[in-house]
């Protein structure tokens, strides 16, 4: 199983995307690139800042991976938050629109785009509870 | 007489200048007791803010009234004072209604062009203009060493604190523990907070924070958002004080405060620019306060009596006290963050 937040993790995620086909079709017409930060918490054995990446295309993602923060920080929309806020997004325990507007999770990008494209993103998060996960804080 | 002078970029020296003199029927002359180096000094050592060779640095003293103006009723010689870090005419539309930062006549001593060229008050003698205003008594149960603290940084947090106006039910946070972040944690607790967690990522920094009962977070070690959320099921912070003045921690501030919180910069800013999202700072309901400069003169008393009742002390931000003479070294101490607060004497 991979840990969360490693390359391996991100491999597993991106095939169970062009798997979906509700995604697919969510997704048919978008184009633009995503960036995850997983903030570091130290103390809770995440000691540096993560950045995943996701080239998301016409319903598919053409691949992806942690990346460095220069890479990361190029792309059309970036999403940071703490770990443990992401934790909470795989477990369903956090919805990630609430945690846009509560400021638990920060969106950098064109935000009325994301939002045309809800089904896509819920698909996406759905997903990402999909994938059989090891959470470093647990081990 | 001796003072700190702007030597070039990188170098501040002790030389001869002119010693001052009353020029307008409203100035005082003060003899300098203490006198301190400020963050905003750097600015000048650095080249970043303007000012010309040979000008006199510094705008934190105390000391005693050698001379007063024709007009200057209000203050004597002889009088123990602490000067205010900036000058207010007392008298304009802003002055009178206690904006004094604000005033139409605003100056800055020992701060360039930008601050109206006024010698400053690293030096064994400083002129002040509206003497009336920008002079404060001390009181016999306050030493000269933390009176000083009045003129500027103490008041500083009380100013803050009171802008953040939390009720003893909320959680504060203070973002940056230099000299003004350790006075804001104590203005906090002084005004009635009682629970303030301070966050910075120097160690030597975060000592100040438990000492004045506030809770130390390693920013380096615990992610800060994380702290605020665990201590306050899952809200945030009610009120975040930003005393660094920078983007990245301002962003962090933003991040620990609830929705419908209060945000109160008070960190120096510039040039820089940040990227709002306008509808999620709506969405959340944000309370985001500039503090800009501190009105000292509103809130000078306020900060005095506390510190003549021994509810503040800023005893502890000192790191060193050095003769006027080693001045340079002391830039040099704090310039490389070797020194939180150095303290000149004359």
């Amino acid at each position: 199983m991979p840990t969360f937040p490693t390359d391996g993790w991100f491999q597993a995620f991106i095939e169970l995307i062009n798997r979906s086909a509700e995604y697919r079709t969510a997704a048919a017409d978008w184009e633009g690139d995503i960036a995850f930060l997983v903030q570091a918490e130290p103390d809770i054995r995440v000691p540096d800042d993560v950045w995943g990446y996701l080239d998301l295309w016409h319903g598919g993602c053409r691949g992806g991976g942690v990346v460095d923060a220069g890479t990361g920080e190029r792309a059309a929309y970036v999403l940071s938050a703490p770990y443990t806020r992401w934790k909470d997004i795989l477990l369903g325990e956090l919805d990630p629109i609430k945690g846009m507007m509560q400021g638990k999770l920060k969106v950098r990008g064109d935000l009325p785009t994301i939002v045309r494209y809800v089904r896509a993103a819920n698909e996406l998060v759905r997903l990402t509870g999909e994938v059989d996960t090891v959470f470093p804080d647990e081990g | 007489m001796r003072a700190v002078v702007f030597a070039d970029v990188g170098r501040v020296e002790v030389a001869d200048v002119e010693a001052p003199v009353i020029e307008r029927p409203t100035d005082a002359i003060v003899r300098v007791t203490r006198t301190a180096i400020c963050g905003s000094d750097l600015h000048f050592l650095h080249g970043k803010a303007p000012i010309e060779r040979g000008s006199v640095l510094g705008h934190e003293a105390v000391g005693v009234v050698e001379s007063v103006g024709d007009d200057v009723t209000g203050v004597r010689p002889g009088d123990r004072v602490v000067v205010s870090f900036h000058i207010a005419c007392g008298s304009c539309w802003f002055c009178r209604r206690g904006q004094t930062a604000l005033c139409d006549d605003h100056a800055i001593l020992g701060a360039g062009p930008f601050g109206g060229d006024l010698p400053g008050a690293q030096a064994e003698r400083v002129r002040v203009p509206f003497a009336e205003t920008n002079l404060l008594a001390i009181p016999d149960a306050v030493d000269d060493e933390r009176a000083l603290f009045v003129g500027d940084v103490l008041t500083t947090g009380i100013y803050a604190a009171s802008l953040a106006a939390v009720t003893p039910d909320e959680t504060a946070a203070v973002v940056g523990l230099g000299p003004v972040g350790s006075c804001i944690v104590q203005a906090l607790f002084a005004l009635g907070a009682r629970t303030v967690f301070g966050i910075d990522v120097d160690p030597a920094r975060r000592t100040v924070a438990p000492a004045a009962g506030a809770i130390p977070v390693d920013a380096a070690r615990e992610n800060p958002q994380m702290v605020l959320a665990r201590a306050t099921d899952d809200r945030g912070a009610d009120v975040v004080i930003e005393a660094v003045g920078t983007p990245a921690a301002y962003e962090t501030s933003v991040d620990l405060v609830r929705r419908g919180g209060r945000v109160v910069v008070v960190g120096m800013f510039a040039g820089e620019v940040a990227e709002l999202q306008l509808g999620v700072y709506w969405a959340r309901a944000l309370d985001v306060r500039f503090a800009g400069l501190c009105p000292t003169h509103s809130y000078w008393r306020r900060t005095m009596a506390l510190l003549a009742e021994g509810r503040l002390d800023p005893s502890p931000i000192v790191s060193h006290r050095l003769s006027l003479e080693e001045a340079a070294r002391g830039y040099e101490l704090f310039d490389r963050r070797a020194a939180t607060k150095v303290l000149l004497e004359p």
